[in-house]
């Protein structure tokens, strides 16, 4: 079975608090963390720095509660976009972009959100719990997401700390499942403090207060945190596929036949 | 074979700091589930999961190791509200913590048995990280001594391996 997984660990500047948060992680059972970088583009425009090395902030990573393996750190980035200018930034082939392990976007609007899940060359989308949705989701998108591989992701953290946010969490959460029938969901937290990370199996059981069924809340912590993890290193190493299609004529078939067989045994 | 068929979960209570596993006992723990539960699923919830009585059954407060019981019916309802736990109140002492769900069970027999499993599995974790040789002693003595045969027996494993848990806590 795939390892557990929490794909949201916001990246603060705090390095103790952040090595805390990664043993407490290895301890409940996670084998996986991302390191979340969140760029707003509301405000100044920012620089996009070069991911910082997980090996360089922690020399020594926690052993995960349960296997013998060092907690694995990935880096991630969320860019979160309100006009469709920003995402340009996503296009262009020579930025720092390329050097995170894991691409978000958190679409403010329906139009964004239409391209994020159709053309956008991302790994996760994220939907908005911390307030009312200001769009509804609609089918055509969310098919073509799934068929991408495109993963939307959920937070719960807010869920645990505020009664309003965990209605709002709750209802957007409902509203999805409606329209991708629990498929291709990841629940993850925007943990800030080593208290408000919870378990795996813990985390299951929330999802299924989201609407999730019991495999399915299951996959949304283990399986299909590990196909974005996938996915984001197919996106970084992948730059396009070449195929070749073969005209069918009859006769230079059995022409061109011994002609591959010569080329394979000399290569 | 039972009439009423119930099922347990087993939780550990995390605290970050040491004073917390003071607050650790059986009413505040009830307590703060219940909350946890009026606060998502309302009356209905209440009423389900711990109409009769308060429905913690085990407490060891230097593991922070909790049982609670409630109706197989309804256990989803528990499991899905214990993460909402935010904090333990006990005697005008609040201290944030959160709830791990270890194992859920039919019975507390079963559960029993997967925490001998488990507190077997912290001792070796513990043996690994221990620094002086007088613990390292105690600590194989009491990996070979637990067992489910007698009740005596697994609770004094039990004392021993929270010694060596508040030895290495104070670190």
């Amino acid at each position: 079975m795939a390892g557990f997984a929490d794909l949201n660990v916001p990246q603060g500047p705090d390095k103790k608090g952040l090595q805390s948060l990664l043993e407490a992680a290895a301890r409940l059972g996670y084998s996986a963390v991302a390191l979340n970088h969140v760029i707003d583009f509301k405000e100044k425009k920012q620089e996009i720095a070069k991911p910082v090395s997980p090996s360089e902030l922690f020399p020594s990573l926690p052993i995960v509660q349960g296997t013998s393996k060092q907690l694995k750190v990935l880096t991630r980035l969320t860019l979160v976009v309100s006009d469709p200018s920003h995402c340009n930034l996503l296009r262009s082939t020579s930025s720092n972009i390329r050097l995170y392990d894991i691409i978000a976007v958190f679409p403010k609007t329906e139009k964004l959100f239409h391209i994020a899940c159709t053309t956008l060359d991302v790994d996760i989308v994220c939907v908005n719990v911390t307030e009312k949705l200001p769009f509804y989701f609609r089918r055509p998108p969310v098919n073509m997401a799934i068929d991408r591989g495109i993963y939307f992701e959920l937070l719960y953290t807010p869920a645990i700390k505020d009664s309003t946010m965990r209605r709002y969490t709750i209802s957007n959460a409902i509203s999805l499942m409606q329209i991708c029938k629990g498929k291709n969901i990841v629940i993850s937290s925007a943990a800030e403090r080593p208290l408000e990370l919870r378990g795996p199996y813990d985390v299951a059981n929330l999802g299924l207060l989201f609407g999730l069924s019991e495999s399915e809340a299951k996959a949304a912590v283990s399986t299909n945190c590990r196909a974005t993890i996938l996915h984001g290193e197919t996106r970084k190493s992948a730059c396009g596929v070449v195929y070749t299609v073969k005209k069918l004529r009859k006769v230079e078939e059995e022409e061109t036949v011994p002609a591959c067989k010569k080329a394979k045994t000399q290569a | 074979m039972v009439r009423f068929k119930n099922r347990y979960v087993l939780c550990q209570v995390v605290a970050e700091e040491p004073r917390g596993r003071s607050c650790i006992e059986e009413r505040a723990v009830g307590s703060a589930v219940k909350d946890a539960i009026a606060r998502a699923y309302g009356d209905y919830g209440l009423a389900c999961c711990s109409g009769a009585g308060p429905a913690v059954k085990y407490l060891n407060a230097y593991t922070g190791t909790v049982l609670l019981r409630c109706r197989k019916d309804f256990y989803r309802l528990l499991c899905s509200a214990l993460p909402l736990v935010r904090q333990l109140e006990s005697r005008g002492l609040r201290c944030p913590c959160f709830l791990s769900t270890l194992h859920v069970g039919g019975t507390i027999r079963s559960c029993q048995k997967f925490l001998i499993q488990y507190n077997r599995r912290q001792l070796l974790t513990l043996l690994q990280n221990c620094t002086n040789e007088e613990e390292r002693q105690r600590i194989r003595q009491s990996v070979l001594s637990c067992s489910l045969t007698e009740e005596q027996s697994s609770s004094g494993e039990e004392e021993e391996e929270e010694e060596e848990d508040d030895g290495t806590e104070t670190d």
